[in-house]
């Protein structure tokens, strides 16, 4: 056996359905917010070595293009890759499951306290630091765009037609998303 | 009951398909839909649950089950969360290694860009349909351009940011009643 043959051996580690399950559990349990992609590849490309580094950011890159929480599908992808049809279950199972628990506390504790004017008052102060997470992860998105007036014209019709004119998400989103990938697409051969 | 089950999952199911980039996406046809069309829960309730839902772990899309809970119990929890992540999380599925395999092709370059501007106008969207369900005072409006500047300009955490914001609420609340 060579070094890179030994090397190979040892990066990548297989796991058995259980351990993928306790993994994402652990994961899940601590994951606040925005902290979720590097804890999973702490987890399971630095600590278990269940992936490579590409294996990982591809599934990111899918888990960020593809509709769904981000978390659930990077998690989803890596069991899949690890452990087949099974191992994508029980890696959504112990991504979902805690976050779940802990919600249904809160929105247990939201009703018993939902006669109170306090409650309404501190929730709206929330819900404005929150909104404030939201408008400000529209501008770095919208920063990173690309360049050009078509980019900019879609995603200012998309908040018109659903924000303002309060149409109907669905027809909207199958109308832009088309023409969006359509204007993309003639970018990217013009590039070429 | 069942009807609510039903009903509930009915909501959930086809925005997992247009969840592009997670939770933030589709809030608007969320309060749209469950205050709006089936009239599930008050702007108030929804307001109030989506404050809840940033305030908790986990992915943002997660208030589905708390407005699942809300509205017919655990259950309720339980069919919203299969309807916002079964469907988004069977296309994944499907598409994982064929998308893996594709390699670094114009096409899938095209669809990544392409998604990228929908997602940025649906995300401007659900910021003013939580703006609409609140009530928004002074107090809030400055609230939420300070925030914004904060998470746009600093790297405070985002849960810092929260509870720093309903422990000044919650003093407020106190010192002027």
């Amino acid at each position: 056996m060579d070094a890179n043959d030994k090397n190979e051996k040892t990066s990548i580690q297989t796991a058995s359905l259980l351990d993928v399950l306790l993994a994402f559990l652990k994961i899940g349990g601590t994951a606040f917010g925005g902290s979720t992609q590097a804890l999973v590849y702490r987890e399971v490309v630095e600590n278990r070595r269940w992936l490579s580094e590409e294996q990982f950011l591809a599934g990111q890159a899918i888990a960020q293009v593809l509709p769904g929480a981000n978390p659930v599908n990077l998690a989803l992808y890596i069991g899949l890759q690890i452990n087949g049809r099974l191992g994508a279950i029980a890696a959504v199972l112990g991504m979902v499951i805690p976050a779940f628990f802990i919600i249904l506390g809160m929105g247990f504790a939201y009703r018993e306290m939902s006669g109170l004017d306090v409650t309404h008052y501190v929730l709206g102060g929330v819900a404005a630091a929150a909104v404030g997470a939201t408008l400000s992860m529209g501008f770095k998105t919208g920063r990173k765009l690309r360049r050009n007036a078509k980019t900019f014209i879609v995603a200012a019709l998309v908040f018109v037609a659903i924000g303002l004119l309060r149409w109907p998400m669905i027809p909207v989103v199958i109308i832009a998303v088309p023409l969006s990938i359509w204007l993309a697409w003639l970018d990217v051969r013009e590039a070429k | 009951m069942d009807n609510k089950l039903l009903g509930l999952f009915i909501v959930f199911a086809p925005l997992s398909l247009l969840s592009f980039g997670g939770g933030q996406a589709i809030v608007a046809d969320i309060q749209y839909q469950t205050v709006e069309v089936h009239g599930y829960l008050t702007n108030q309730q929804f307001a109030d649950l989506f404050a809840v839902s940033r305030a908790a772990p986990g992915p943002s899309t997660l208030i589905a089950a708390l407005i699942g809970y809300q509205v017919a119990g655990f259950w309720g929890a339980i069919a919203s969360c299969i309807g916002i992540y079964l469907p988004s999380s069977l296309l994944v599925y499907g598409l994982a290694n064929w998308w893996q395999r594709k390699g670094d092709t114009p096409l899938k370059k095209a669809v990544e860009r392409g998604l990228a501007p929908v997602a940025v106008g649906l995300i401007f969207a659900g910021a003013l349909a939580i703006i609409r369900a609140a009530n928004v005072g002074p107090l809030e409006i400055v609230t939420l351009a300070l925030c914004t500047a904060i998470f746009y300009f600093t790297k405070w955490g985002s849960y810092t940011v929260i509870f720093s914001v309903a422990g000044i609420f919650l003093a407020i609340y106190f010192i002027t009643t």
